[in-house]
């Protein structure tokens, strides 16, 4: 980690328009714009810490528009890498010839301001699938052209679990530094050697840290780690092992129930990252291919053309949704395809907790001392109630 | 380019093989894409009707045949309909090839058991051109092919090539009630048909493709005729979209059919959870 900055609340204003002024996009949390959602305040009632969905990730012109405090953006940061919709090239029917017109994968710099550092984390872990032999450019040029940081949280509410999953409120996977609020303004640190190019690029706005600075820093985020340890905790390597010794459980059944498909915790999710591949025609004979989010809970993800449905049922695809993220996803790719960011629990209209399914697996796993033994299949008590 | 953008191929031939099941042979346009493709028997593409989308097709051709490629179609859904609609000198894109194969290679020496249902046969024409192709390097070839009906048996005329030859065997049979009067194959559903033929085990490897039914059924059969495990070959299809491990629907717990398939052993299956 390279040496702390000072960059003053100011100085941020003069930094983002710098920035904006020569041409590079600037992201990062702001009031959710758009029409305000009639009700949200009775249905969800507000956090610690705010209306959970006030703030969206969205590019900014003026450091003004930032919300650099606390709050999670209702969206990840993942649509600025994998947008929900995107054209993968258009087509033009020429008589029985076709004409492509390709997709640019240069993409122009930006720089994301105050990440939370679980949706920064969860670039770093859909890379291992990105990459996967085959190396999505479209993916690759985006993440390529955006500098990242973060910004250290304060923990958002008791959905929060990233301790859980490999993480903590000021990790700075997948980010290129880390942003800490202090009196004034926020401690800078780069943790990549595209960070403190960034800084040194930007080093007229930056300054040494005031005095105290490091320590109230430093207490900031003891202060987060302190109140993260009071939310769900599982050992992810006890859950995973039970995971892959029970396919066949009661206990997939219980929660699969309690799932309308409506496939919401996918598009909130910072690490879901399935997509769907369809043809828009835009007028006759040529039109755009494009990949846009799909989700593991719809039926049609899998259904054969012969109607034959591997997962047929609800349980069978909330199973996979369990499975792939804290079971396949780490065999193949060596993490868990999660954060903890609790975006999925905030978000379910049914009250289906993770963190508090993760935690009747791991309790289930741990008093029968058993993961192999898929015959004692009584299952967790599936007792994450709403 | 993109990974997901395909290569722009001219229809050369098509054939109607089925009254909703159709050949089509493939060229690609551009020479150098052409000139450096090769893929091995049992790999999938992604194929593509501008406007209609992609749909994912095994190679139907064998290796051993270069300058085109061929797939097998049956009408089911959209790509598929709209592909009814496609001739000679359309255009129609192409990406791949994608997956791992039936090792050909491992094979030789060895006597081959073929058994297809239905459009099944599509992937293992592959094969079958391509140990015909280099016929010498592999003993007995043994063929069990059965569809619903005489009208539903495809590559009608390949069948007729592969009975007239003297080193296949050739067993053709429709399910009962779909032969013809003039119909001189069995009559019956293909897993019992394998059992009657009753091919050697011995030195021999089995590659089975057909309906999740007959697959189902005809993997015991087989190992009650000594196949181990290893020995039997299948390929799955489960839905796919991007046909490189990517989009996250073809998975079987932690296999990945589109990347860690779609080839798979008997004794693989076995391994994996019941949800294919």
């Amino acid at each position: 980690m390279s040496e702390a900055l000072f960059l003053s609340n100011d100085a941020l204003r003069d930094l983002v328009a710098g920035l904006v002024a020569a041409g590079t996009a600037v992201i990062g949390p702001a009031p959710a714009g758009g029409p305000s959602i009639p009700g949200l305040e009775e249905r969800q009632p507000p956090t610690a810490k705010g209306i959970y969905g006030a703030l969206e990730y969205r590019e900014v012109r003026d450091a003004d528009e930032l919300a650099l405090g606390p709050g999670m953006p209702r969206l990840s940061l993942k649509q600025f890498f994998l947008p929900q919709s995107e054209t993968l090239f258009s087509w033009k029917q020429r008589g029985a010839d076709v004409e492509i017109r390709e997709t640019p994968i240069a993409f122009n710099p930006r720089v994301v301001l105050g990440a939370k550092p679980c949706d920064a984390a969860a670039l770093e872990i859909v890379d291992g699938v990105m990459d996967w032999e085959y190396r999505d450019e479209l993916w690759n040029g985006r993440r390529e052209a955006t500098t990242i940081f973060a910004l250290a949280c304060a923990v958002e509410d008791d959905h929060c679990f990233c301790p859980s999953v490999g993480a903590a409120p000021d990790t700075v996977k997948g980010a290129d530094g880390l942003l800490t609020p202090i009196t004034g303004g926020f401690l800078v640190q780069a943790t990549t050697a595209k960070g403190e190019a960034f800084l040194a690029a930007n080093r007229a706005r930056f300054a040494a840290p005031p005095a105290g600075g490091a320590d109230e820093a430093r207490a900031y985020r003891e202060a987060a780690l302190a109140r993260i340890g009071e939310n769900a905790q599982i050992d992810a390597a006890r859950v995973r092992d039970w995971i892959e010794h029970h396919f066949e459980d009661p206990f997939w059944a219980t929660l699969g129930v309690r799932c309308n498909g409506c496939g919401a915790c996918t598009m909130v999710c910072p690490t879901c990252h399935c997509f769907d591949i369809v043809d828009e025609e835009e007028g006759v004979g040529c039109g755009t291919r494009r990949r846009c989010w799909d989700t593991c809970q719809a039926g049609k993800f899998t259904l054969h053309a012969s109607g034959h449905n591997p997962r047929a049922d609800q349980i069978a695809r909330y199973r996979q949704r369990i499975n792939h993220k804290f079971a396949v996803y780490p065999l193949k790719f060596g993490e868990v395809l999660c954060t903890g960011c609790g975006r999925c629990v905030r978000t379910c209209q049914m009250g289906q907790n993770i963190g508090e399914i993760l935690v009747a697996i791991d309790e289930y796993a741990q008093r029968t001392g058993e993961s192999g033994d898929a015959s004692a299949a009584t299952g967790p008590a599936a007792g994450a109630a709403p | 380019m993109n990974l997901y953008q395909p290569q722009l191929a001219t229809v050369t031939a098509v054939v109607d093989e089925t009254v909703d099941t159709r050949t089509f042979r493939l060229e690609f346009k551009d020479e150098s894409f052409a000139g450096a493709f090769s893929f091995r028997a049992g790999q999938f593409g992604e194929f593509s009707v501008f406007g209609a989308g992609e749909s994912t097709f095994c190679i139907a051709s064998p290796p051993t045949r270069r300058g085109y490629i061929e797939c097998t179609v049956k009408s089911a859904g959209k790509v598929t309909a709209e592909l009814r609609e496609i001739n000679v000198g359309d255009t129609i894109g192409f990406r791949g090839p994608y997956g791992n194969w039936f090792p050909v290679d491992e094979w030789t020496g060895k006597d081959l058991v073929i058994v297809a249902g239905g459009i099944g046969l599509a992937p293992v024409r592959c094969v079958i051109w391509n140990v015909l192709d280099r016929r010498a390097e592999f003993g007995k070839v043994t063929i069990v092919y059965g569809a619903r009906s005489v009208g539903d048996l495809v590559y009608k005329r390949e069948l007729e090539e592969w009975a007239a030859r003297d080193d296949v065997t050739l067993v053709t049979t429709v399910d009962p009630g779909g032969e013809t009067p003039d119909w001189t194959g069995k009559v019956g559903f293909v897993t019992p048909v394998v059992e009657q033929a009753s091919p050697s085990a011995e030195n021999a490897v089995a590659v089975l493709c057909g309906p999740p039914i007959v697959v189902k059924m005809t993997l015991p059969v087989l190992g009650t005729l000594g196949f181990a495990p290893d020995a039997v070959f299948t390929t799955l299809e489960n839905r796919m979209k991007c046909g490189v491990g990517k989009c996250g629907r073809c998975n079987i717990g932690p296999v990945y059919v589109c990347k860690d398939g779609p080839v798979f052993t008997a004794a693989q299956l076995d391994a994996l959870p019941a949800e294919f």
